[in-house]
């Protein structure tokens, strides 16, 4: 009779495991375990990207509901002031954005405003390539800029990956790298081993003195010790039930058995031109996505604080571009150009960075920028991640100041 | 193994045809090594012929295996013809891969796509990248300098490059640059100028509605100054010129040392140079390929698991080893994932080889990958049985298809420790159950770290 | 376990199985199966399905399928055919007969937790049950003598009642008629024990039967019971039904379903034969939603409305019948499917485009009666014309509009807009476009929209675009979307047969699906090649493996004359009913 997946599995967890007792090294794997769990610095910063795709409506996000002129271009759109969460007399966030307002005060929310580039892009393909790429000057570049990043770090240490991305679509160009495989993760058993015969890399090697063989066995013994970290690890539950939601539960999972990766992406919308491009009915669907948002990053918040890791994590949004002011006829508005970014952590200082751009002075019909994107890209790079910017962005931008000191 | 440190160096040495003699015998290890590298890994029947062969004759036979590789092959093109995806014709591919008659022609194939390094989600139709791929293996094991003027002339790499528009008034450096850079002579052997030229030759080619044009108007006939020459070049004088630059073969035959030899160690100026000469007399890339695989370098210790196996080298070796075949549109998906997405290159220098594959994650995903393929259950089934493959090569108890199953996935060179674990669990466990101790021992054997090595 | 005792031991409760008659002094079967078994299935008339399953014109079916006539050749198949003609000629019977006599009185076959079975055999022939298991008894000595195992046999007294056992781990024993086989001892045991009411409740006294026994139809030739409780709570299931709140078109056809079995405690199914004829009526105690529930748009809510029957076109494959408020639906979408996925937001772009700035809930599905139909046909091609390579089926979508001489000129506006972008798309890209016309069906102008095959010189192998030439007609109050010209004039024409408001509804009906077989055949059957193609890759099979596995699904689906799939609501409850028409070939 034919062997079944039941018995492969049954014998599989017994005999091989009694195997690894008989003959594991202890000193070989205790040391690995112990090396995979020390990072190279004790404080290993984490960066969390969230793309919003669509081209998110900065100017229905963060409100100037004192501004005649957003009123007046706002028909069916403007929305009613007493339901705004007002950050002082001139902005306020949108109704369904109540858990931003407690991270606001909190002073875990940073708001840069008038992010964009020059000459900005109204296709959504070829601007989030810019967003993607940091290069607006060359389209047609092949790597993202977090590709670049975990390039570098993988040339500078010859270890893992540094970075992921976690959700249910393709993987977002920002991610492509040269050398570096960038994996895609839809749940945490895409890093565990299943039933695995692990003994094997663990034991012999003695006496071989191949450099290539010796790189494999321990690299063997880490993938390991990193597998059974993540498996120690339990979720916690207090999720809403948006899948932005459960994949920053298994980023919150993966930061908290701390495996050295270091660049998480997510994404809402899902992929594709994406949720955020609401170019009819705006209003309820605008506003389900930015409920799931805050109440999505809310959750991760509270779940990192409760083991003391916010201070590690800095989460920062973006979108490829803001909408048009004046709303469209169809209770929609069109793609557009400068938009706020929001940044998220224990050692974010908190506050709104830069003025909001002027409603009179528009570019297509939007908001112009005042702060290139790179600026904060280039912050987050150096003061955050310790990666050089100028290797990953090709030149030196000057940095924004929302860190605490 | 030969052990022959010092001799590395010399060329007379290195490139000599390997002749088996009591110090360095023809075995299954180095059988196997060879079907490694000149294909996916050999199965039983391959392994026997070979030891039985000896060297040079099963070299031969992998140059040119017989005349079925052409019935074989319009098979599979007429398979791939109704294909509607790159992802659908990336598990044709596979599935090629697994069961050609010619594994070098494809093993070449692969070489190819990773060095034209062709991305097909740039493609609105799939019939460019259909042709793309089979234009690699048509010339796969034939002239380079062919297949460099057809891919010059192909649209799927041309348009993955952004190089389907190239005007006089606007000469497009999209093709150039990487020819030169990635393609030819590599960085350092040419100027930007030379790109900026040879741009300038290549106007008047466009890829409209998906099929080469040529316009003439559009056509710069001035003069063009490139790598030193001076005339009114065309695109294909371009491509004659890189070939006639010694850099060309150079980078080319280092590239082929690499993918064939070693990827610990770079070779010396000296050491290849004789297979740069080789091609850059006629640029036949059989020839420099028949040369490493007979020689005493190939079969050296400085070749000999030397290289990592690749996620697709990996996967396609177990499957043929165990003579099955399993969903290949599943595995292109699990082989994606393991960093190798057919069709679907990173960038236009392809993939990272060596320690880029070996990565905590990446080596969970190969274990559970293994794990996948020999459970039984969904998503591939019970296709692949060891135990069945052991007893149709006359193993007929467990213990002596442990030993078959050792010899077949790493010719038994594997740490003695390990080897008396694995024999010692199969012997208590198959009384229970033969065909699952046997898996056991297979998923066990092709997670080794020596079974990542090519 | 080796073959051949596997084998062999099912052969044991397969006879078993086949050939116990009840005997009148014996309890029910419910009566003597746990409380807490999952799943009950009772053939209460194992000889009314004997007759459909082995009748000559199955066996002539199966008989002619080319997988039986590889297997038949196979040396397992003669060993098969031996044994049973070795028990034929021992028994003196034949296996029909014989399989009758011996389970005539009923089978039940009750699976419990801890993957426990239960199976009770009631035979009619209580000499023949006994003559069979001697003769199994001295088979499988023999083979466990052979083995070396001989203790794996044994029999022992419990109760009064000789319990058997052939392996170590099945366990039976015959009172009287009754045969009783579970797949380890201690489950016989506790049968034993019910049996002898020593201890334990039994199922019958367990509420959720007897209220699916209530509701069931009592002439049922076979009834299933289901404990549902468990089943909804295992993950994959709960994924599932979950993942309607993913989807909009999954909210829209499955939402008042899920939510309705998200509640239940138990199924029941009963089936019925009836000639050629197979129904199965499933009925579960789930709530139905109220009229404040997200899923009321799927729920006729006055008596007598409900789903209008299928439209009839010529060479139709399927039909969907959907009772559902469309704009009911949309206005819960933040509810039903709360994730704003691409795809949904693209929707509401375009349709905002297409409707000119009209809401799409208040505006446009307002607009509709809650009517929606669905026809699936196969396309017959102009030869003039040409034939596409993947010959893929037309189908169209029929709406009902609440004011059609207001709604029409909307929709037509709608339909244009959209073709426009389409073609003004794909001219972006070099890609050719499409050609609208206005052409008469009968008194009916309608639009429609095509690409030119003029300029292709080889008209057999056309790409798949070509099976797509989308036509908008509006016949009376009906609104027909369809994805060819040649299925809207059949709709025009169905319509206005009396296909459309003259119809009664059917009452309580929500979800109405009709699928025919021979006609699902043929294009199966015209897609042959690229099947096999898809199967060698996504399975992993020879060319050869997967020829025989597209030739016996289509042979299959060629079985199934008609098939239809009713679900609604009945005294309160959600019900189910499958209904099958075979096509046998005469003997």
């Amino acid at each position: 009779m034919a062997h079944t997946r039941r018995d492969f599995l049954r014998a599989g967890v017994g005999g091989w495991a009694l195997m690894s007792l008989r003959v594991t090294t202890p000193n070989v794997f205790a040391n690995a375990v112990t090396a995979a769990g020390t990072r190279a610095r004790d404080r290993d910063t984490i960066l969390v990207v969230i793309q919003l795709s669509g081209g998110n409506d900065g100017l229905n996000t963060v409100v100037p509901y004192a501004d005649d002129e957003y009123g007046r271009n706002r028909t069916t759109l403007r929305l009613p002031t007493d339901h705004l969460h007002k950050i002082d007399t001139a902005l306020a966030f949108h109704p369904r954005m109540e858990a931003f307002v407690r991270l606001y005060h909190e002073g875990h929310l940073s708001v840069v405003q008038g992010v964009g580039y020059a000459r900005p892009d109204q296709s959504h393909e070829r601007a989030m390539r810019i967003w993607h790429t940091a290069d607006p000057q060359r389209p047609e570049r092949q790597t993202g800029w977090l590709g670049r990043v975990a390039d570098h770090v993988r040339r500078e240490v010859d270890g893992d990956t540094s970075a992921v991305f976690v959700g249910p679509i393709a993987r977002p160009f920002a991610l492509n790298a040269e050398r570096a495989i960038v994996p895609c993760v839809r749940a945490v058993e895409d890093l565990t081993q299943r039933d695995s015969p692990r003994e094997m890399s663990e034991v012999g090697g003695a006496g071989v003195n191949d450099a290539l063989l010796e790189f494999v066995r321990r690299r063997m013994v880490t993938a390991r010790a990193k597998s059974e970290r993540i498996k120690a690890v339990t979720a916690w539950d207090d999720y809403p039930s948006f899948e932005l939601a459960g994949d920053l539960r298994t980023i919150a999972r993966i930061i908290r058995a701390d495996v050295g990766i270091r660049v998480f992406f997510a994404e809402l919308g899902g992929g594709g031109i994406g949720g955020f491009d609401n170019h009819a009915n705006q209003l309820g669907n605008h506003g389900a996505l930015l409920h799931q948002l805050a109440e999505s990053l809310a959750a991760f918040v509270r779940d990192l604080e409760r083991d003391n890791l916010l201070d590690r994590v800095l989460v920062m949004t973006f979108s490829e571009f803001g909408r048009t002011l004046k709303e469209n006829g169809r209770r929609g508005t069109d793609h557009g150009a400068a938009a706020p970014m929001f940044l998220v952590g224990g050692n974010v200082r908190g506050g709104l960075v830069g003025p909001h751009p002027s409603l009179t002075d528009l570019e297509n019909g939007s908001p112009k920028f005042h702060t290139d994107f790179r600026r904060v890209y280039a912050t987050v790079l150096d003061k955050w991640l310790g990666c050089d910017s100028q290797a990953i962005l090709g030149q030196q931008f000057e940095t924004l100041d929302f860190f605490n000191a | 193994m030969i052990e022959d440190k010092d001799r590395k160096a010399d060329p007379n040495w290195a490139w000599a045809v390997y002749e088996p003699d009591a110090r360095r015998p023809w075995t299954g290890t180095l059988a196997a090594h060879l079907y490694r590298r000149a294909g996916f890994g050999a199965n039983w029947q391959q392994l026997q012929q070979a030891v039985a062969e000896g060297p040079q004759a099963t070299v031969s036979h992998l140059l040119a295996p017989g005349s079925d590789v052409e019935a074989f092959d319009r098979t599979y093109d007429g398979y791939e013809g109704g294909v509607g995806s790159v992802n659908g014709l990336r598990a044709w591919w596979l599935r090629r891969m697994i069961e050609t008659p010619h594994p070098l022609q494809e093993k070449m194939t692969l070489f190819w796509h990773g060095h034209f390094a062709t991305n097909g989600a740039a493609l609105k139709q799939t019939r460019l990248m259909r042709e793309h791929l089979q234009l690699l293996r048509r010339h796969a094991l034939g002239s380079f300098a062919f297949l460099l003027q057809a891919l010059a002339r192909d649209p799927a790499l041309l348009l993955w490059l952004g190089a389907d528009a190239n005007r006089k008034a606007a000469p497009n450096e999209n093709f150039a640059r990487p020819l030169m850079e990635t393609f030819t002579l590599g960085p350092g052997h040419f100027s930007d100028d030379d790109v900026r030229e040879a741009a300038r030759a290549f106007a008047g080619w466009f890829v409209l509605r998906d099929r080469l044009r040529y316009l003439p108007r559009e056509h710069d006939a001035g003069t063009k100054h490139i790598l030193g020459q001076a005339g009114e070049f065309t695109g294909e004088d371009v491509i004659r010129i890189v070939l006639e630059q010694p850099a060309t073969p150079r980078t080319l035959v280092r590239k082929l040392y690499r993918w064939f030899i070693c990827e610990t160690d770079e070779p010396g100026e000296d050491l290849t140079a004789p297979l740069a000469e080789s091609l850059a007399a006629d640029y036949s890339i059989s020839a420099v390929v028949e040369t490493i695989l007979r020689s005493n370098l190939f079969f050296s210790s400085y070749a000999y698991r030397q290289r990592v196996k690749s996620p697709v080298e990996f996967a396609v070796g177990v499957i043929h080893a165990l003579e099955g075949m399993v969903s290949t549109t599943q595995l292109g998906r699990d082989v994606a994932g393991l960093g190798q997405d057919l069709g679907h290159p990173p960038t236009v220098k392809g993939w990272p080889d060596g320690r880029y594959w070996i990565d905590s994650i990446m080596l969970t995903r190969r274990h559970n990958l293994a794990w996948a393929l020999l459970q039984g259950g969904d998503p591939y089934g019970d296709k692949l049985d060891s135990w069945k493959v052991a007893q149709r090569h006359g193993y007929a108890d467990a213990e002596s298809a442990a030993q078959f199953l050792l010899e077949l996935f790493l010719q038994d060179d594997l740490d003695p420790d390990v080897r008396e674990m694995l024999r010692r669990n199969v012997r208590e466990d198959a009384h229970t159950d033969s065909a699952a101790a046997l898996d056991r021992l297979t998923y066990a054997a092709v997670t080794l770290p020596e079974y990542h090595l090519a | 376990m080796s073959i051949k005792t596997g084998f062999i031991s099912g052969l044991v409760l397969l006879f078993f199985v086949l050939n116990l008659p009840a005997s009148a002094q014996e309890l029910p079967p419910a009566k003597c199966i746990p409380q807490d078994a999952l799943i009950c299935l009772h053939l209460s008339q194992p000889k009314a399905l004997l007759e459909l399953l082995a009748g000559a014109e199955m066996t002539e079916a199966i008989t002619s399928l080319p997988l039986y006539q590889q297997q038949s050749s196979s040396p397992k198949f003669r060993e098969f055919v031996n044994t049973i003609r070795f028990l034929e000629t021992s028994l003196g019977t034949d296996w029909r007969t014989g399989l009758a006599q011996l389970t005539g009185g009923g089978i039940t076959v009750a699976i419990c937790p801890n993957d426990t079975v239960v199976a009770i055999v009631d035979a009619e022939d209580q000499s023949l049950l006994e003559r069979l298991h001697e003769i199994f008894l001295s088979i499988a000595r023999a083979e466990a003598a052979k083995q070396g195992h001989a203790d794996r046999i044994a029999s022992k007294e419990y109760d009064g009642v000789t319990a058997w056992t052939f392996d170590g781990n099945e366990a039976h024993a015959i009172i009287g008629k009754r045969l009783i086989l579970a797949n380890r001892a201690e489950a016989l045991k506790t049968v034993l024990d019910l049996r002898a009411q020593k201890e334990g409740a039994t199922l019958a006294d367990s509420a959720a039967y007897e209220a699916a026994q209530r509701a069931a139809q009592a002439e049922a030739v076979a009834t299933v019971f289901m404990n549902l409780e468990p089943f909804t709570n295992l993950p994959p299931v709960a994924e599932v039904l979950e993942k309607s709140r993913n989807n909009p078109l999954a909210a829209l056809f499955f939402a008042g379903i899920a939510e309705s079995f998200r509640s239940s405690h138990w199924l029941s199914v009963g089936l019925d034969i009836e000639g050629r004829t197979l129904t199965l009526d499933a009925l579960t105690d789930g709530k139905v939603s109220g009229e404040t529930s997200p899923a009321a748009f799927a729920l006729p809510h006055k008596a007598g409305d409900g789903a209008r029957p299928n439209l009839s076109v010529p060479r139709r494959i399927a039909a969907l019948s959907l009772y559902r408020d469309l704009h009911d639906f949309y206005a819960a979408k933040d509810e039903l499917f709360p994730e704003r996925t691409s795809g949904l937001i693209f929707f509401e772009n375009m349709m905002g485009i297409f409707f000119t700035g009209r809401d799409l809930t208040s505006e446009v599905l307002a607009e509709t009666e809650p009517e929606v139909r669905l026809v699936v046909a196969e396309q017959q091609y102009d030869p003039e014309v040409g034939t596409p390579q993947v010959r893929l089926p037309a189908f169209a979508v029929i709406l009902r509009l609440r004011d059609p001489e207001q709604f029409g000129r909307v929709a037509e506006e709608a339909w244009q807009k959209a073709v426009g972008l389409i073609n003004f798309t794909r001219g972006q890209q070099a890609l050719p476009g499409l050609i609208i016309d206005r052409p008469a069906h009968g008194q009916t102008k309608f639009t429609m929209a095509y690409f030119s095959t003029t300029d292709v010189e080889d008209k057999t192998k056309l790409e798949t675009r070509f099976n797509v030439r989308p036509a908008l007609a509006m016949p009376g109050d009906y609104l027909v979307l369809s994805s060819t010209d040649g299925l809207a004039c059949d709709l025009i024409d169905a319509l206005g047969q009396g296909g459309g408001a003259k119809q009664a509804p059917l009452a309580q009906t929500h979800s109405l699906l009709e699928v025919d077989g021979t006609q699902l055949a043929s294009v199966l059957r015209a897609n042959r090649e690229s099947m096999v193609r898809q199967d060698m890759v996504k399975k992993g099979k020879t060319k050869a493996e997967a020829e025989a596995g597209i030739d016996l699904l289509i042979t299959v689906v060629e079985c199934i004359d008609g098939a239809k799939l009713d679900i609604g609501t009945r005294d309160g409850l959600m019900a189910v009913k499958l209904q099958a028409q075979l096509n046998l070939p005469h003997p």
